[in-house]
């Protein structure tokens, strides 16, 4: 009888105890999420990849100093994904009469910046996509989320780092493959929305200027559809409508070439409507979520474009401004390509 | 011995030995046959005709909310896949337009020719004439004799929805009397929405056999839904009500009609079709949505007439490739809710 009792309490309690794990239930990450190749408390991502050595060859690229803008200016009207905002709010008083400062007569202004991070050209830090809730390097999000940010893969745990950038022109890939679709309300040529730029167009992009990526690079995707963001607001339904970009293929591909970040004149780097109806940015996991590669959005991109079709040159020294906002999912970014 | 029935170490071997000669083979008759053969080599690419119903603008088919553009462009975005040119022609629901479309496909030389015609007599003709010419046919909702069927189910598309009422009536309601509204465009023939209302009315008593079923004809105005079920509701004041609308609008103008009614609170609805103005996109008020699943709006059965690229040309490419194709492949109708409609439609597009 004792025993039978016994029984009875230890198989309740291992039901209990078998239970506990099932109420906490989160993910196992590590059947979803890849290990970074770095280690296990690494939260930085692919920009490991850019040592010294990879930086002072991208200095090479510096041949006359020439300054190419890759970044658009942030303002109001720009098309915007989904609910995101971006707001300024002058504050001026010290302009009204009397309200200057000492005999110096010393005025001032500043701003109030209302704005989500993910706006204008912008860099999408680890802590931003994920599958389900696991994000890179096998973290469980939900354990790392405050009222107010992140408190694991934040954007200050990007590497202060410089490399070289390498411009793929599409658009002249597709027009030289003699497959080129455009899209009527660009004022300069873009490729259709919907368009999968595959590996072999990367490659084709790439051999147009006899280049070969290197370990650490920024590949830059030249698509023409920036040329929408240019217009706005007149464009904004039309550039958000979708957009050509980089297909799974591709993206696969830039991983294996261990690029740091892929950036595009385009809102999400990929094509929109996907591959697949039913995948939602299946690019943003394989890139961000999977390998640790930033991505950038709404990159400028005609402008070294033009440069690049003049000089028969693609490559350049890539300069970016991250400021690093502590706990943040990403931000907006300043971009230069020097020559 | 079948082929998967062969043992992997006998598949291995094969493998490894075509692998061995493979490139070998190439390379011999690629400089024997010269740049003619590196060409064979290189993936074919086929055309691929596609006949619209009708993209006749604001012009719903097969009794949903889904225009001939949706359709149409969805071939568009599947084809990306393939190796596959597309050359569109619309119907217009025309039987001449329909063989002339045919004829234009001969001259050309279409690989294969996928046909959506409601004209069951037509689809003979074309049918005839372009087997004559060694053209591959597909059908898609209208058969075509003796070619491939790509098609709705209605019946079954009906039965799921009333599944999922009288499952909701169930658990809900149990004992309390409760009426099915079955809705819509009833007697159009043409959409086969009869099989549908009866699917759903056999669902309807799946869980709950004595329910009675009041039928509402709306005659394909869903303007019509707002008088014609507050009248039903009048007449069944205590009564629990299960929606079992035929489309996506009358669902919704059941959902209003309910509200006016004052009537929310003893109501379930669920639609067919899952066109936009129940799942939309990322900016859109979505009345499918996991942010609003208190909404009577139960769910809605999907259709997928906007996918519909993606589940034809996948057949065209295995009729292309001298693979067998079955004489008729159903639509994978399924019901859409706040579940589980984010993985069904992401909502990634902002328009």
């Amino acid at each position: 009888m004792r025993h039978k009792s016994l029984f009875v309490i230890v198989v309740m309690l291992a039901a209990l105890i078998a239970s506990v794990p099932a109420a906490l239930a989160q993910s196992d990450c590590k059947t979803i999420v890849p290990a970074s190749p770095w280690g296990p408390n690494d939260q930085t991502g692919a920009t490991n990849r850019v040592t010294p050595a990879v930086t002072k060859a991208a200095a090479a690229e510096i041949k006359d100093g020439k300054v190419i803008v890759m970044s658009y200016p942030l303002a109001d009207g720009i098309p915007l994904f989904g609910t995101r905002f971006t707001k300024t709010i002058l504050t001026a008083t010290s302009l009204a009469p009397g309200a200057a400062f000492g005999e110096n007569q010393l005025t001032y202004m500043e701003d109030t910046w209302l704005s989500q991070s993910h706006v204008g050209t912008h860099l999408d830090g680890m802590g931003h996509i994920g599958r389900k809730d696991c994000y890179y390097n096998q973290t469980p999000m939900g354990k790392f989320i405050t009222q107010n940010n992140i408190t694991r893969l934040g954007l200050e745990n990007l590497k202060s780092f410089a490399t070289r950038g390498v411009l793929i022109d599409a658009v002249k890939v597709y027009q030289q493959a003699g497959k080129f679709k455009g899209n009527a309300a660009c004022k300069k040529p873009c490729l259709e929305k919907g368009t999968v730029i595959t590996k072999a167009d990367l490659e084709a992009g790439l051999k147009m200027y006899n280049v070969t990526l290197r370990e650490g690079d920024i590949v830059i995707v030249h698509t023409g559809w920036g040329n929408l963001f240019e217009q706005y607001p007149a464009q904004n339904a039309v550039f958000n409508s979708g957009q050509p970009g980089i297909g799974k293929e591709a993206a696969k591909w830039l991983v294996s070439q261990k690029v740091v970040a892929v950036g595009s004149d385009n809102w999400a780097v990929e094509v929109i409507p996907g591959e697949d109806p039913k995948e939602a940015f299946p690019i943003h996991n394989i890139l961000i979520t999977d390998s640790g590669i930033h991505i950038i959005e709404n990159v400028r991109t005609d402008l070294m474009a033009a440069e690049a079709d003049q000089t028969k040159r693609a490559t350049f020294f890539f300069s970016m401004t991250v400021p690093k906002g502590v706990g943040m999912t990403g931000n907006f970014v300043a971009i230069e390509g020097i020559r | 011995m079948t082929r998967a029935s062969r043992t992997p170490a006998l598949r291995m071997g094969r493998r490894r030995f075509f692998l061995g000669i493979a490139p070998a083979s190439i390379l011999l008759l690629s400089h024997l046959a010269g740049p003619a053969f590196v060409a064979v080599a290189q993936e074919r690419r086929y055309t691929v005709a596609f006949a619209n119903l009708t993209e006749e603008p604001g012009k719903t088919l097969e009794g949903t909310g889904f225009t001939g553009r949706e359709v149409r462009e969805s071939f568009v975005l599947a084809a990306r896949r393939y190796p596959i040119d597309l050359v569109f022609y619309d119907n217009q629901r025309d039987p001449a337009k329909a063989l002339t479309n045919a004829e234009d496909a001969v001259a050309r030389k279409v690989n294969v020719y996928i046909q959506y015609l409601d004209d069951a007599a037509t689809n003979v003709k074309v049918g005839q004439r372009l087997r004559e010419a060694g053209i591959g046919v597909l059908a898609i909702n209208t058969p075509v004799p003796d070619a491939p069927l790509y098609t709705i189910d209605n019946r079954a598309a009906g039965r799921i929805a009333g599944e999922a009422l009288s499952e909701y009536g169930a658990r809900n309601w149990r004992g309390q009397p409760t009426i099915g509204v079955v809705l819509g465009h009833l007697k159009a023939q043409e959409y086969r929405v009869p099989d549908r209302a009866q699917g759903a009315i056999d669902g309807l008593k799946r869980q709950l056999p004595a329910i009675k079923i009041v039928p509402i004809d709306t005659q394909g105005n869903p303007a019509r839904v707002g008088p014609l079920l507050a009248k039903v509701l009048a007449s069944h004041p205590a009564a629990k009500v299960l929606v079992a609308a035929m489309d996506d609008a009358s669902a919704l103008a059941a959902k209003t009609a309910l509200e006016s009614a004052g009537r929310l609170s003893d109501s379930a609805i669920v639609g067919q079709g899952v066109d936009r103005s129940v799942h939309g996109g990322l900016n859109d008020k979505k009345e499918i949505d996991p942010n609003n699943r208190g909404s009577i709006v139960v769910g809605s059965v999907a259709f997928y007439l906007d996918r519909y690229g993606y589940e034809v040309l996948p057949l065209a490419m295995r009729m292309l490739r001298g693979e067998t194709v079955a004489p008729r492949t159903v639509t994978p109708h399924r019901l859409i809710t706040a579940a589980n409609v984010f993985i069904e439609y992401p909502p990634y597009d902002m328009n």
